[in-house]
């Protein structure tokens, strides 16, 4: 008889238990591993790429603007603080074919060793860090091809004398890991690889490059943005060129995130010159200490194309 | 010998009451599973109408069950799993507005106010009152929508609205033209009889 009880009274619970709580039969279709969203609001930090890529036909058109140095011999009151001059501007239209594939073409002015370049890219989002760590970062991979169009020095030396055709062009690649811890802070580390067909004497063809950046998000709309680049230039590379009176610095910016709908607007000061990769890893020349730092932008405006027809779909 | 017997006779006594009680669990059992309808592609969508935009989002991913003999209601969506137009609208309703790593689903438990009328085929107008718990915020409603029943299957529909303000969804100034603050929220879904687990 106990048994019976028993087991009527565990059937009559399991029953009670299932009428109260119909949710109860959808414990098994939890969402399982989601993705973490937004680790950044843009496909761009201050200078360099974050791991986030334009969604499936998205077009994405972005300005972004360094100006002259707002202090040493250069700055001061008399040239506006840097305003008066423009160090790089770069304009660029950048598209997702997939959620997780973009390219890009731009122009930029260019500030270093070679100047009036075009670009094409792509970035490609390789691993998506999860919201219950089963995959603990993102990762993406990004790569680009710059050109240069201006003419040729006549200056045999020159990094801008172009013997070849090739000679006008330089390649990144790049790996950038990311995490967001919680909904305020995210991180990167970028390995980083420049490689310029032409360069002047003793400096790199190949160099890598260490890039870190962190973002906090202040509010919903507004973020802090930091990024620092650690180029591995070799010792007698710089030997040589402080010799000569040029010293490099590693590129440092930090600046301020703001996010309006379809708008996300960065203010920074940065101590590179060049909006490039290309550019600014390796020939960074300004230094934050003698005032060679600089205001810039970078805005960016995305448009959603073939909306109404996708959502058909 | 015979008072092996008379043992045998109470064990079997017992064992037929046994099994009689456990035929009767049984079934209580069956006859509950045909009272529980379950979905699991509940339709749904919202409509937010605002003087610069419309925005619409859709998705199939929601599951429910409906009690019909309790007239236990249940609902439940990945809020995450709404479709946009505009990926980078979806990108903010997830983001911004519904915070959806910290809240990723909306909830709604309630009872139809009566359930007994829910006799047979038809269609029947009916009311459902429960909380709705979205973007982490509770909140009572009571709510129209309509049950049809036609050969064992059953189908239900709503239309009601949520205001972003009752759920603490905010929406910040520079955006008040392109987002309404009530929007129309559509529910859809096919019900089969519940399989007993």
């Amino acid at each position: 008889m106990k048994t019976i009880c028993l087991l009527l009274i565990s059937c009559g619970l399991y029953l009670a238990g299932q009428a109260q709580d119909l949710s109860k039969m959808f414990e098994d279709s939890t969402a399982g591993h989601q993705p973490v969203i937004g680790t950044f609001k843009s496909t761009r930090i201050i200078m360099g790429h974050s791991n986030e890529t334009l969604k499936k036909h998205e077009l994405d058109f972005r300005v972004a603007h360094r100006f002259g140095d707002i202090g040493g011999s250069f700055g001061g009151g008399k040239t506006a603080f840097g305003l008066d001059n423009s160090t790089d501007i770069r304009i660029a239209f950048e598209y997702g074919i997939t959620d997780d594939l973009m390219v890009g073409i731009s122009r930029a002015k260019g500030s270093g060793d070679l100047s009036q370049v075009f670009e094409g890219l792509a970035k490609y989002r390789v691993l998506k860090q999860t919201t219950d760590d089963q995959m603990p970062v993102s990762l993406s991979v990004f790569g680009n091809v710059t050109l240069s169009t201006m003419t040729s020095s006549i200056d045999e030396t020159s990094a801008s004398h172009f013997e070849e055709f090739t000679d006008r062009m330089t390649y990144v690649a790049q790996a950038i890991i990311a995490r967001k811890f919680g909904d305020r802070l995210s991180l990167t580390l970028s390995p980083t690889y420049v490689h310029r067909n032409r360069v002047g004497y003793m400096d790199m063809n190949n160099m890598f490059a260490l890039g870190g950046s962190g973002r906090i998000r202040l509010s919903k709309r507004l973020a802090f943005i930091a990024e620092y680049y650690y180029p591995f230039r070799s010792q007698s590379s710089k030997d040589y060129y402080k010799a000569q009176g040029i010293e490099f610095f590693n590129p440092l910016g930090a600046g301020l995130e703001i996010e309006t709908g379809g708008h996300v607007f960065s203010v920074n000061f940065t101590n590179s010159t060049a909006i490039l990769e290309n550019q600014f890893i390796p020939e960074t020349r300004a230094s934050w200490l003698q005032g060679q730092f600089r205001w810039g932008f970078n805005i960016s405006r995305r448009f959603s194309l073939f909306s109404k027809k996708d959502w058909k779909k | 010998m015979v008072q092996n017997k008379t043992l045998k006779k109470t064990n079997s006594k017992q064992m037929k009451r046994f099994f009689f009680l456990m035929a009767a669990a049984l079934l209580t059992a069956h006859a509950y599973a045909q009272d529980i309808y379950s979905c699991r592609n509940v339709h749904l969508s919202f409509f937010s109408s605002a003087p610069l935009e419309d925005i619409e989002a859709k998705t199939d991913k929601g599951v429910s069950a409906i009690n019909l003999k309790t007239g236990a209601v249940y609902f439940k969506v990945p809020v995450n799993t709404f479709q946009f137009k505009k990926k980078l609208m979806q990108e903010h309703f997830n983001e911004n507005y519904l915070e959806t790593e910290k809240y990723p689903y909306a909830e709604f438990k309630g009872k139809l106010a009566n359930p007994a009328a829910l006799s047979g085929d038809g269609t029947y107008d009916v009311t459902v009152e429960g909380t709705l718990t979205l973007h982490g915020v509770d909140k009572a409603y009571r709510e129209k929508g309509t049950i049809t029943i036609q050969n064992g299957q059953l189908t239900s529909s709503s239309k009601f609205k949520v205001r972003l303000v009752d759920h603490k969804i905010k929406i910040p100034r520079l955006v008040i033209k392109n987002i309404a603050e009530v929007v129309d929220v559509t529910v859809q879904a096919t019900y089969s009889l519940a399989t007993q687990k």
